[in-house]
């Protein structure tokens, strides 16, 4: 046997998925939740904020078919959280340092992780658009709209997930993690037109709200479910979300650097 | 002859102190050469600088200076000829606890290029060697500590490495896990070309299973050589004394004064205390300092006399370390 030959980028990036997808499937109680949560906030905030579509100036048909593309991007924000947790579990356990002291490469250790939550994200994804339409929503934008709109997902989550792992392997510590995630979630979500369209929010808040990537994504997502839609705003949100996965993703690969100068 | 399949050369490593504290520096000039085919033993207290060392010769580490090649390749400018080259097992576990031991072992194979089925003939024949059958295909989180650390081992061999670097492999197993893990390594060694750098401070750990030995204290080597080599510095016997509630000032002075007793210690923990020290001739030196403890009032137990021990090298090179050293010394008696 020869021990010098290492396996291919691919190859490492398969198995480093394919782990981690094993690992999700294993622990039943966190894809529940990430199951059950966006049942929940659609049937909470559809319900709670049903009255909004009466206000003047709405500007949609129902605050539901408003609200799921709003929904699905926050899915994506409050998973994505999570997304760094498995990499301080690896640092704590000792799995981390068996792979760095082995020959796979830094970025299949980062991107393979980060494909596995992407994957998720888009059976979330599907899941709200389920649910959504259960509920009464109405996806006029057909299937077309669907996938446009799953696609903007996948790219706010590579940002996010990335941003989550970065921080993961700078702070080395879980409730750290979980605290900074839930400091930039939370204002993230009600800053955004993911609730409110933006006629409706507060000035300051409006103008704040076109900063947040997850108003890019709603609203990428909003158009093209809609009969409607705005191609223009899908092509420039979704470049700029690109953009921005692609710079978070990039600083998460340092970070895998900076984490390894540390030990 | 071949070439050391370890070479570390004055190897300093430093990290941050933190909040404005000065620097801590874990290696010190450390410098070590291993032989192709041996089990190297790196033994000191903790805290010593044992795993900054594996860590470094891992190339999980990069040294502050220094330079260091392990089979042949420089850990720094060199790091994935290095990789490919070894296998480590650190304190913590390899092992992804979700996945069964199997999978485990098949994920490793693959990362390292290993094909689906050579990847799986590997895992199969590693299961079978750490005798892993029944557990292979339970999940990981559920093994026992001694079979967990099999499978660590095991983990680290998937590659088929030159050199296997095993950090306290036995550290928290019960004894007879502990005894099976011995005669794994001792199989390992028996392998054609497998280096081996085990840390432990278990000394009897060193003394069983170690061709050569380092003794690493405060980031250096401070002593080097094969057990036999490292016992023969030590010219001579031990004589040790068990002592009842002793005063360990008038137990000092008192055995300084017999000649023919020197480098005298005194032990004291709880009511109980020991008075170890060297002399060229054991048995004549029971008499003399027996009588000189009974005329001073010292209370004593058993009293005996001793061929050198690694125990007692270690002492005489760590010695400055017996505060941190001492609970580690008890748990390997």
């Amino acid at each position: 046997m020869n021990a010098t030959v290492s396996a291919g980028w691919g190859t490492q990036l398969d198995q480093v998925t394919r782990r981690w997808v094993t690992d999700s499937i294993r622990q039943p109680w966190g894809l529940g939740v990430a199951v059950v949560q966006p049942v929940i906030w659609i049937v909470l905030f559809g319900n709670v904020f049903q009255s909004v579509a009466q206000v003047p100036g709405f500007g949609h048909d129902d605050y539901l078919t408003f609200l799921v593309p709003g929904i699905l991007m926050m899915t994506v924000l409050y998973s994505g959280a999570w997304a760094g947790t498995g990499f301080i579990e690896d640092i704590r356990s000792g799995v981390m340092d068996r792979m760095l002291s082995s020959p796979v490469s830094r970025s299949a250790l980062v991107l393979g992780q980060l494909v596995q939550q992407l994957l998720i994200c888009v059976v979330q994804g599907v899941i709200v658009l389920a649910i959504g339409a259960l509920a009464g929503a109405h996806y006029s934008g057909g299937v077309l709209g669907m996938a446009v709109a799953l696609a903007a997902s996948v790219l706010l989550a590579a940002a996010f997930c990335s941003l989550s792992a970065a921080v993961a392997l700078l702070v080395r510590d879980q409730t750290a993690l979980i605290g900074i995630s839930t400091i930039v979630v939370l204002p993230a979500t009600f800053i955004s037109t993911a609730l409110m369209p933006a006629q409706l929010l507060p000035a300051w808040v409006a103008t704040a709200a076109k900063f947040n990537p997850l108003t890019w994504a709603t609203s990428v997502a909003q158009t093209a479910m809609s009969s409607d839609v705005d191609w223009g705003i899908v092509v420039s949100r979704s470049l700029w979300l690109a953009l921005l996965a692609a710079v978070v993703a990039w600083w998460s690969l340092r970070a895998m650097r900076s984490y390894q100068r540390s030990l | 002859m071949a070439p050391p399949a370890i070479e570390a050369d004055g190897l300093v490593k430093t990290y941050p102190g933190g909040r404005g504290r000065p620097l801590v520096r874990a290696l010190d000039g450390l410098t070590l050469s291993v032989t192709a085919g041996t089990v190297h033993g790196l033994l000191g207290p903790n805290g010593a600088g044992k795993s900054t060392t594996t860590k470094v010769l891992t190339t999980l580490s990069t040294p502050t200076s220094g330079t260091a090649r392990v089979a042949g390749h420089d850990v720094a400018r060199e790091a994935v000829q290095v990789r490919r080259r070894i296998g480590y097992v650190s304190q913590g576990t390899g092992a992804d606890p979700l996945l069964t031991p199997r999978e485990n072992l098949v994920m490793t194979g693959r990362l390292r290029g290993l094909g689906r089925s050579a990847a799986s003939d590997r895992a199969a024949s590693l299961v079978d060697r750490f005798g892993l059958a029944e557990f292979a295909d339970r999940g990981a989180a559920k093994l026992s500590g001694g079979t967990r650390r099999k499978l660590d081992v095991a983990l680290g061999l998937v590659g088929s490495p030159q050199v296997l670097f095993l950090d306290e492999p036995t550290t928290g197993l019960d004894p007879e896990a502990r005894a099976a893990m011995w005669a794994e390594i001792r199989r390992l060694a028996g392998e054609d070309s497998l280096t081996v750098l085990l840390t432990t401070h278990y000394l009897e750990e060193a003394d069983r299973l170690a061709d050569g030995l380092s003794i690493v204290d405060r980031g250096r080597v401070v002593a080097a050589g094969t057990p036999e080599e490292l016992k023969a510095t030590l010219a001579g016997d031990t004589l040790t004394v068990d002592l009842v509630e002793p005063d360990a000032d008038l137990v000092q002075r008192v055995a300084a004064a017999v000649p023919g007793l020197d480098e005298v210690l005194v032990h004291v923990e709880g009511p109980a205390g020991r008075l170890v020290a060297r002399t060229p001739d054991g048995p004549l030196l029971v008499g003399p300092t027996i009588a000189a403890l009974q005329a001073a009032g010292v209370r004593h137990g058993a009293v005996a006399v001793s061929r050198p021990t690694l125990d007692d090298v270690y002492l005489r090179h760590a010695g400055r370390a017996w505060t941190s050293a001492e609970q580690t010394l008890e748990v390997a008696r």
